[in-house]
């Protein structure tokens, strides 16, 4: 039985005291070796991709494996780039198809999700309800009426159609993430603008816009990681291999070039792994609020 | 309430008070134009294709067939199959996330510094990779030969021959199903801190005031509070997982048989390998009947606390 703690402090005023990381106790022994292993579990499969992007064919394919590259080379990175496969296009479709979604996407949604957010109007709730069930709708459901709406408008096998079909979920995604951000606003502060005669579109672009910037650019950081993060769109949509993007040109191109080159494979992998992880970081900590749009708080 | 009314323009307030509030705000229309093309009028095609016997390939034109495609589907097992493992996959999955994310959470609390910020930041690394490259990374680690989780596991004497995780019928689904707690697990982790630091401090203060010992001051005073966070993150989990297709198409593409084919994998072949597009409608319109359903009963629980 632990006895009572050794010369107590008093309670601190804040709970949000710095606890030791290496503390004596056996509670705190306990938790320090729990986080190592969670960290252990969360870091071992990303360093084990980029350990592997930099070994040789041989090593990344050998029946024991190394815990770190023999004979670190960049040649399976420079492989991508002077190799049969238009790496080169993949990324510069990917990081154009999702920069327009995410742009597209925050221009449109932000008037609406100001709307919803102040004005009233009859249809209010219901269209606030149905950005949430357009939020959940399966993608695979929409798949083949949007493939036949494209193929009649001719956008298959192009950006344009890719954008449209990211449009699906990052719309409404934007709307109901922006609204959230509009709700902290205090409305007070509008006032001035409001009793000065200024008309909503100005209120909103120059007062409201200038405050929620940070909310702006997790909102589309968050619908660039959604787009990122597509498979099954681009997989359907686009036919020709130079107009694919990175995640469906890596399951496409597996059976071909990297069957059996691992290295080559981690590569690729890391490669389209860093723009996503640098977009995660920039925003990481704002996003919680918008994801989850104020119920944390028990609304 | 009093200053947001009397903020309003006379003009809307008379509006408000004879009732004759506008249908629409100008402001939305351009979001609710977009989407009622690339939304709305796919789910009302949908709602057509599930009542005809439409295959792109046949030079046939389509044909009405009422409840044909639908009485197809309640006969068919592999219907039933993908179904049942839908239900295993998400509500596997997402249970254990929510677990792991939660004790995540309450153990990283009170870390402080630079080091605490560091240790969530790691903590959240997994949830960065890419659904496709987390399929691709696991893939390669589960491999039978020079596999890393098998060489990890002969070492460790677990096994005494290496295991082909992912091409026998009774592993592929576990195996996929770790793959996709691995990229989770984060996304609780992230939620659940910010809920934890969002309980007020009072509340902490007098129960340790009371010499609340640590497990019963997470079971009495921590996890009522996190309720909340609790249903809708993993609501939003479940309906992400519902329609996961990235993860389970690059692992097994729905194999060993039909042993990790979910509802998404599902209708994804009928519509893009048989060209039934008919018939996957009808499929998508039930599995969308429960998604619905589903999130209904899940928003009513979560309001009525």
């Amino acid at each position: 039985m632990e006895a009572r703690p050794r010369s107590a402090p008093a309670p601190s005023a804040t709970r949000r005291e710095h606890r030791a990381f290496f503390g004596s106790r056996p509670e705190n022994i306990v938790r320090t070796v729990a986080i190592l292993l969670a960290l252990v579990w969360s870091l071992a499969p990303v360093y084990w991709m980029a350990a592997t992007s930099l070994k040789t064919e041989l090593e990344a394919a050998s029946l024991s494996p190394t815990l770190w590259p023999h004979h670190a080379t960049f040649a399976n990175y420079l492989g991508l780039w002077g190799g049969s496969l238009p790496f080169a296009s993949f990324f510069a479709n990917t990081l154009f198809t999702c920069l327009a979604t995410a742009v597209i996407a925050v221009l449109i949604a932000t008037p609406a999700a100001y709307a919803l957010s102040r004005a009233r109007f009859r249809l209010r709730a219901s269209i606030g309800y149905g950005m949430l069930i357009f939020r959940m709708l399966p993608l695979v459901v929409l798949l083949a009426p949007l493939y036949l709406l494209l193929l009649h408008a001719r956008l298959l096998d192009s950006s344009a159609g890719l954008i449209v079909g990211f449009t699906t979920f990052g719309l409404p995604f934007a709307v109901w993430m922006l609204k959230s951000f509009i709700d902290a606003v205090p409305i007070e502060i509008e006032e001035a603008a409001r009793i000065d005669g200024y008309p909503r579109w100005q209120i909103l672009l120059r007062v409201v816009a200038p405050l929620i910037l940070p909310g702006l650019t997790t909102t589309g950081t968050f619908v660039f990681m959604e787009a990122w993060n597509n498979l099954i769109y681009p997989l359907t949509f686009v036919t020709t291999l130079e107009k694919q993007t990175l995640p469906a040109a890596l399951v496409l191109t597996f059976t071909g070039q990297f069957k059996t080159d691992w290295g080559g494979m981690m590569a690729a992998a890391t490669v389209t792994t860093l723009p996503l992880m640098i977009a995660f970081f920039a925003v990481q900590r704002s996003m919680v609020r918008g994801l989850t749009s104020g119920a944390v708080a028990g609304a | 309430m009093m200053t947001r009314a009397a903020a309003l323009p006379a003009r809307k307030i008379a509006r408000r008070d004879t009732g004759k509030l506008p249908w629409l705000d100008p402001m939305v229309t351009p979001s609710l134009g977009v989407l009622a093309i690339v939304v709305g009028y796919p789910i009302v095609y949908t709602l057509v294709l599930s009542v005809q016997d439409y295959n792109l390939l046949s030079a046939e034109q389509a044909r009405f067939v009422g409840a044909g495609n639908y009485g197809r589907l309640l006969s068919d097992p592999i219907f039933w199959k993908a179904l049942g493992n839908t239900a295993i996959y998400t509500f596997g999955s997402v249970a254990v996330s929510a677990l792991l994310g939660l004790a995540l959470a309450l153990l990283t609390e009170n870390l402080g510094g630079r080091r605490g910020r560091l240790t969530r930041a790691l903590l959240l690394t997994p949830w960065a990779v890419p659904f496709v490259v987390v399929a691709f990374l696991f893939r390669y680690m589960y491999l039978q030969n020079g596999g890393a989780i098998n060489a990890l596991l002969l070492g460790a004497g677990v096994v005494s021959a290496p295991v082909s995780w992912l091409n026998v019928s009774t592993l592929a689904m576990p195996a996929v199903m770790v793959t996709n707690i691995w990229a989770m697990t984060p996304f609780f982790v992230l939620v659940l801190s910010a809920a934890l630091a969002g309980i007020p401090n009072e509340v902490i203060e007098s129960a340790r005031v009371d010499r609340a010992r640590t497990l019963s001051m997470i079971f009495h005073i921590k996890l009522p509070f996190l309720r909340n966070a609790l249903l809708i993150s993993s609501l939003l989990m479940i309906i992400g997982n519902f329609n996961d297709f990235a993860k389970i198409w690059a692992m097994t593409q729905g194999g060993p048989g039909y042993s990790t084919t979910t509802l998404v994998i599902y209708v994804y072949r009928q519509a893009f390998e048989n060209f039934a597009f008919g018939y996957a409608s009808a499929i998508g319109v039930v599995w969308l009947l429960l998604l619905l359903a589903f999130a209904i009963a899940y928003l009513r629980a979560l309001r009525m606390d």
